[in-house]
C-alpha cells in the first residue's frame, strides 16, 4: 500500500511506501557536475525511509536512503534521494525495489 | 563474406562501421555520421532550446541518417542548498590554497567569472525538461550517460526511439537489460571523466555475458582509440565501440587549439583519476591544479559542488587566456594513441583499416 500526496508548486508528487521502510539498500548513484558537461559517480549504502518522490509523467520514482553507512568522503548529508532503478536491496540485489514491493 | 566489422549494431542503426563517437561538438558528430559511423552528441549542459537547435542543425546535414543525444540523468541527489549557502561552506584553508595556486602559476582571472548562481537544478526537473525535447524531436537514439533510463523506456519505444544505457558495473547492465534498454554501453575505468572502477577488458565480457541471448548489443567504452582496440572489443563479444577522447583533437572539434595541442602531447600517465577538480573522482589530464592538490601541503578536497566552485575560476582563466600549461580536459587512457590532428573522416577510416588488418592477420 502506498500513499501519494501532491505538493503544490512542486515538480514531484511525494508519498510513502511502508513495504520498503528500513530495507537496507545500495545505490549506484551520481549526478551531473555543476558548471560542466561531466558527471560524477557516487555510491551509498543505507536504509530506505519509505519516503518517495515521483517526477514527471512516467513516473520517475526516487526513494530516500537514510542512515547512511557508506557515502563518499566529504558527503555531509545524512540521507540521499536515489533513483529507484539505481537501488539494489542488500539482501537480494538481483531484484528491484518495485519487485520487492509487489511481493510484500 | 561479410566484413568482420559488420555487427548487429550496424544493422540496428543502419550504419557501416560499429564505431560510435561521443562528442560535445556538432561538427564532429556530423562528420562521423557522414563517414559511416555513428555519433552521440552530449547535451548535458544545454537548455532545452539549445538542444532543439542542435538537433535541427544536425538533421539538416546528415540526410536522414540516425544520430543520438546523450543526457546525464542523475541517479542520486542530496538535498539542495542555495549557492550563497554553498559559498559560505568553503573553509578559509581551501580558499587560501586556491589563491596560493593562482599566485604560484600566475593563473589569470577569467574574462567573465563562471556564473555559479546558474548552477544547481541539475537534477530531476532539469533532466525532465531536456528529455521533453528529445521526445518531441523523436531523436533516433537517446543515450543515458549515467543514471538508469528504465523509467522512460515505454514512452521512448512508443515514439520509435532507441534507448541506450551506459553502465560501469555488470549489475547495472543486467538491471537495464531486464528493463528493456536497447543497447548497453559497458564503460571501463580507462575512460575519460566519470567511470566505474572496473577496467574495460574486465567489464566488457561480463556485460556481454549478461546480454547473451537477449539480442541487446553491447558497446565497449573506455580507452578505445585505435583499430586494435576495436578488434579487441569485438573479440570480447562487443558489437561496437564508444569513443570520446579520439575526437577531441579532430580538425572539426571546437576544443580550443592550445588544449588540442596539450591533448596531443598527453600520455596515458597524464590522465589522472582524481576528485580535485570537482569533488567527484573523474579522469582528466594532469595540470598544475592536480599537482598542487595531490601534494602533501594540500588541504582536504571539498565535497561537490564546493570543489568545483574552487576550481572553476582556474579552469575558465586557463581557457580564456589560452594558457596551455594550465589546461585540463577529461580524457581517457587511450590518449597515448591520439597524436595527430586529423579530419574525423580520416580518424574513422584509420580505425576501420587497422581493425580489418587485425582480422586479416588472424584469418591468415
Amino acid at each position: 500500500m502506498s500513499s501519494t500526496d501532491s505538493l503544490p508548486e512542486s515538480s514531484f508528487c511525494a508519498g510513502y511506501e511502508p513495504a520498503v521502510r528500513n530495507l537496507e539498500a545500495e545505490c549506484d548513484g551520481g549526478r551531473p557536475i555543476e558548471g560542466t558537461h561531466f558527471a560524477g559517480r557516487q555510491s551509498f549504502t543505507g536504509r530506505l525511509t519509505g519516503h518517495y518522490r515521483d517526477y514527471g509523467p512516467y513516473p520517475w520514482r526516487w526513494y530516500l536512503l537514510g542512515s547512511l553507512t557508506r557515502k563518499p568522503d566529504g558527503f555531509v548529508h545524512d540521507a540521499v534521494w536515489c533513483d529507484a532503478e539505481s537501488l539494489y536491496p542488500v539482501s537480494d540485489p538481483g531484484r528491484t525495489i518495485e519487485q520487492l514491493c509487489r511481493t510484500e | 563474406m561479410d566484413s568482420p566489422l559488420h555487427t548487429q549494431l550496424c544493422d540496428k542503426l543502419g550504419i557501416e562501421y560499429p564505431v560510435v563517437a561521443f562528442t560535445h561538438c556538432k561538427d564532429v558528430a556530423v562528420a562521423v555520421i557522414n563517414a559511416g559511423g555513428f555519433a552521440v552528441l552530449g547535451e548535458a549542459l544545454h537548455t532545452p532550446d539549445q538542444i532543439a537547435a542542435d538537433i535541427k542543425w544536425i538533421r539538416e546535414r546528415i540526410g536522414g541518417k540516425p544520430f543520438g543525444i546523450d543526457l546525464v540523468l542523475p541517479s542520486s541527489v542530496p538535498e539542495e542548498k542555495t549557492v550563497d549557502e554553498l559559498l559560505a561552506m568553503i573553509p578559509q584553508e581551501q580558499r587560501d590554497f586556491e589563491q596560493q595556486i593562482k599566485r604560484k602559476y600566475n593563473v589569470p582571472d577569467p574574462k567573465v567569472a563562471p556564473d555559479i548562481h546558474h548552477w544547481g537544478g541539475l537534477d530531476q526537473k532539469r533532466a525532465l525538461d531536456q528529455l521533453e525535447v528529445v521526445f518531441d524531436e523523436r531523436v533516433p537514439v537517446f543515450a543515458s550517460g549515467l543514471g538508469s533510463p528504465a523509467f522512460l523506456l515505454k514512452r521512448a519505444h512508443e515514439l520509435g526511439m532507441q534507448v541506450w544505457g551506459l553502465v560501469g558495473k555488470p549489475r547495472q547492465a543486467k538491471r537495464q537489460i531486464e528493463a528493456g534498454t536497447d543497447v548497453i554501453i559497458a564503460q571501463g575505468y580507462d575512460a575519460a571523466g566519470h567511470t566505474g572502477n572496473i577496467g574495460t577488458f574486465s567489464i566488457v565480457p561480463q556485460v556481454v555475458d549478461a546480454a547473451r541471448g537477449t539480442g541487446v548489443p553491447v558497446i565497449a567504452a573506455g580507452g578505445v582509440t585505435t583499430g586494435r582496440h576495436l578488434a579487441a572489443a569485438l573479440a570480447l563479444g562487443a558489437d561496437g565501440v564508444w569513443t570520446g577522447s579520439l575526437w577531441l583533437t579532430s580538425r572539426e572539434s571546437d576544443v580550443n587549439m592550445p588544449l588540442k595541442e596539450r591533448l596531443l602531447e598527453a600520455e596515458t600517465e597524464d590522465t589522472m583519476y582524481s576528485n580535485c577538480i570537482s569533488g567527484y573522482t573523474m579522469r582528466t589530464t594532469r595540470c598544475p591544479w592536480h599537482d598542487e592538490w595531490m601534494s602533501d601541503a594540500a588541504p582536504a578536497v571539498l565535497k561537490p559542488p564546493l570543489q568545483m566552485i574552487l576550481s572553476s575560476n582556474y579552469i575558465q582563466g586557463s581557457l580564456d587566456y589560452q594558457r596551455k600549461d594550465l589546461m585540463t580536459e577529461a580524457a581517457g587512457q587511450g590518449i597515448h594513441y591520439v597524436k595527430e590532428m586529423k579530419p574525423a573522416r580520416q580518424i574513422l577510416s584509420d580505425i576501420v583499416e587497422e581493425a580489418l588488418d587485425v582480422f586479416d592477420r588472424f584469418s591468415a
